[in-house]
């Protein structure tokens, strides 16, 4: 039997535990030399009294005993760890590898396995019906994609079903369309992208779903696909197998910057505020993109760009990672709680992000405290910045702008 | 994990419907128009098969599913099973069509009377199609077996009994059930478990599925399907969705909460 090894008693050792650990994890813990960095640099540690111990579940792994106490499922998979570890242990995978184990004896938090149940019943981790996936869109009239479109425009769950975050997707289907950019979607066949199951530990499900994924592409002859969230753009970048002749994957910012580069598309209004990033985990540290969604923000006319005291490789993560968009954090313990209060003492008046999850934090906390800024997407902010008054419903259908 | 080979024996009813989302009624047959709905198993009845698998780890023994239904049922018997029941017996037969609540339950029971030796068989509380909540107590009667309705909580108790406590409007009782015995299911009493992926591969292609028809259960033509429903569907009508109005107020709190009241007086029942 083995016994658990958070108490301060002998530990006992369990061959047949070892031999599942080590073909979870693959070896990926043993480098770990137990300094302790990436405990000491875990945002947990600034929010809770207790800090998520990730030094103590390394070494379990490395072991091959149970150490648990429910710590496993707070980490974020913001990789602020992984970036400072002297031994480069890929952390965040040892911990998703601990959780597919904990799937395995049904030993994961209550609410997860119906998030699992959204993706797979409804192919979306909210339980809201399929038949509504594309209900933001109906004032819009955004067409299907079609092959050779220049893009495939993938709204991802959040964007498609939240009220608040569907505001984003908006704004993309006008700056597209103003730059004539010929964009389709995939309307209510939309699949999810997979990453909740990804990030919940369940590689088994996420390796699934990215296959279906690939092959729906692949017959939909996508050869480039434009994600709103960056969680869905790491999924697709780096878990989603490429089929015949591939996709690219890239964030809208990417795309923006590219059109603003290129002149496809310029600011003629002007957002006159002080404007401060933050970086989303999956598209900064995860994915080293820093610069496109501070290129779109520096091209808009009045932008005063300031940055937090903690930003791109250092940034501060939100706290909506790594599934826990689907757990409850008491406000007091959200990190989005520090990170609207470094927004203030940037004397930033807009606090942008480009990620739902992110805006969804934010904003909650922004709200939560007294002055504190205002919330808002790079998307939205580019909106603002394009000046002429939005297309009336279908106009820039008619116009041409969408040919492709 | 094949044959019932005795133990604790749990039947699980299990029906498969159509997203009500999805569905449209034909107002000249007056029946549901499933064919562009979509599929999923009936909620609460993954409820029951979640208590039949919890059970089962208490005691041993063996799950079972059964359902009534056409062919396309037999990928939703196989989910079940890579969940962790042990085996499925469709009963599947043009002869099954038309059935009311009266031929649905005795074409159940005939069914696990042929499946044998059993102590326990759960139902949801009821179906999100049609919704009657009958086939327990229904089940019940034609098995003269025990029968407890609305059942959130089950454990094995003395002589052979099961302790279970129902919902009750104000609360709860608690009973003590010989068995066998018929049991409803109160939807999200408990979190379904998700997808067993070890079990999957199985579950999809070897796991045993048992297709039974009208002669196989020794079902009687006059009891079964139109023949056997006393009950005629008179009229049907859809109820359009309803469309929310998508209307958000701005301004301060209080004008807000004035602006609300005066919509309120002025629209409601507007409809
Ligand atoms: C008046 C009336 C007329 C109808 N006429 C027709 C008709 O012409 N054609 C037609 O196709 N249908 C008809 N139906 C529907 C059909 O009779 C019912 O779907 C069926 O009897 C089950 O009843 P229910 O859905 O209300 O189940 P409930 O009693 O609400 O279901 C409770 C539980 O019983 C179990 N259960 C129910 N049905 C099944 C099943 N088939 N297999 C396994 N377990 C099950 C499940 O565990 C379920 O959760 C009619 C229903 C009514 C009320
Ligand atoms: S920072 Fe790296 S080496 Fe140091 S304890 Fe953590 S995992 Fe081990
Ligand atoms: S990824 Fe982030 S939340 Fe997870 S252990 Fe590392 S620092 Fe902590």
């Amino acid at each position: 039997m083995s016994g658990p090894a958070s108490g301060n008693g002998p530990v006992s050792l369990d061959d047949a535990r070892w031999q599942e650990v080590l073909e979870a994890t693959n070896g990926d813990a043993w480098p770990c030399y137990q300094c302790g960095t990436c405990t000491a640099v875990c945002p947990w540690g600034r929010v809770r009294e207790e800090p998520l111990n990730v030094r103590k579940i390394i070494r379990a792994a490395q072991l091959g005993v149970e150490e648990d106490g429910g710590m496993l499922w707070l980490c974020t998979s913001c990789g602020a760890c992984e970036t400072r570890c002297p031994r480069g242990v890929p952390i965040v995978r040892v911990l998703r590898a601990l959780r597919s184990l904990a799937w395995k004896k049904r030993q994961v938090p209550k609410g997860l396995p119906s998030v699992l149940w959204g993706l797979y019943q409804d192919g979306n981790p909210y339980r809201l019906p399929p038949s509504a996936r594309s209900d933001w869109a109906k004032s819009l009239e955004v067409r299907r994609f079609q092959a050779g479109d220049e893009m495939l425009l993938y709204l991802g769950c959040t964007a498609s079903y939240d009220r608040r975050m569907q505001k984003i997707a908006r704004a993309l289907v006008r700056l597209l369309r103003e730059a004539g950019v010929s964009f389709g979607t995939l309307g209510d066949d939309e699949p999810c992208c997979g990453e909740a199951a990804m990030a919940l530990g369940h590689a088994a499900y996420a390796a699934e779903i990215a296959e279906a994924n690939a092959r729906l592409f692949a017959a939909k002859k996508v050869r480039a696909l434009v994600a709103i969230s960056p969680h869905c753009y790491d999924m697709f970048l780096n878990h989603t197998p490429r089929l015949e002749a591939g996709f690219k994957t890239l964030h809208y910012t990417q795309v923006l910057a590219e059109l603003l580069k290129a002149g496809r598309l310029s600011f003629k209004g002007s957002v006159p505020k002080r404007v401060a990033f933050h970086d989303p985990c999956y598209l900064g540290r995860r994915n080293g993109e820093y610069e496109a969604p501070r290129e779109v923000l520096r091209h808009i006319p009045g932008v005063d760009l300031t940055e937090l005291a903690e930003c791109r490789e250092n940034a501060l993560c939100c706290g909506a990672g790594g599934g826990r968009m689907f757990l409850e954090t008491p406000a007091a313990e959200r990190f989005s709680r520090l990170r609207v209060r470094q927004a203030g003492e940037a004397g930033a008046q807009i606090l942008a992000a480009a990620c739902p999850f992110c805006i969804a934090c934010l904003e909650d906390s922004a709200n939560q405290i007294e002055a504190g800024p205002a919330v808002m997407d790079v998307a939205e902010l580019a909106l603002e910045a394009l000046g002429a008054p939005a297309p009336a419903p279908g106009t820039a259908v008619q116009g041409g702008r969408q040919g492709g | 994990m094949t044959e019932n080979s005795g133990g604790f024996h749990t039947i699980v009813c299990l029906k498969v419907v159509p997203r009500p989302e999805e569905v449209v009624v034909d107002p000249q047959t007056k029946t549901l128009d499933r064919a562009k709905a979509r599929s999923l198993v009936n909620p609460p009845d993954l409820n029951a098969l979640e208590m039949a698998l919890e059970l089962k780890e208490i005691c041993g023994g063996s799950v079972s599913i059964l359902s009534m239904g056409p062919p396309f049922f037999e990928p939703y018997l196989r989910l079940a099973m890579s969940l962790g029941a042990d085996r499925a017996y469709l009963l599947s037969d043009r002869t099954f069509g038309g059935a009311d609540t009266l031929a649905t339950t005795y074409t159940l029971a005939k069914g696990i009377q042929k499946i044998g030796k059993w102590d326990l068989a759960l139902c949801g509380e009821e179906s999100s199609d049609g919704a009657t909540a009958q086939v327990p107590p229904g089940l019940a009667e034609w098995l003269d077996a025990a029968q407890v309705t609305y059942a959130f909580q089950m454990a094995p108790a003395d002589q052979g009994r099961m302790r279970v406590r129902r919902e009750v409007k104000g609360g709860w009782e608690e009973l003590m059930v010989s068995l066998p015995a018929v049991v409803s299911v109160k939807g999200n009493v408990n979190e379904p478990r998700f997808i067993d992926f070890d079990r999957r591969r199985w579950a999809l292609n070897d796991s045993p599925v048992t297709v039974w028809s009208a002669a196989d259960i020794g079902a009687q033509a006059d009891l079964i399907g139109f023949p056997g429903s006393p009950t005629t569907v008179a009229g049907v009508r859809q109820v359009g969705g309803r469309e929310r109005r998508k209307q958000f107020l701005e301004g301060t709190p209080e004008e807000i909460a004035r602006e609300l009241a005066r919509l309120l007086k002025t629209q409601a029942g507007s409809r």
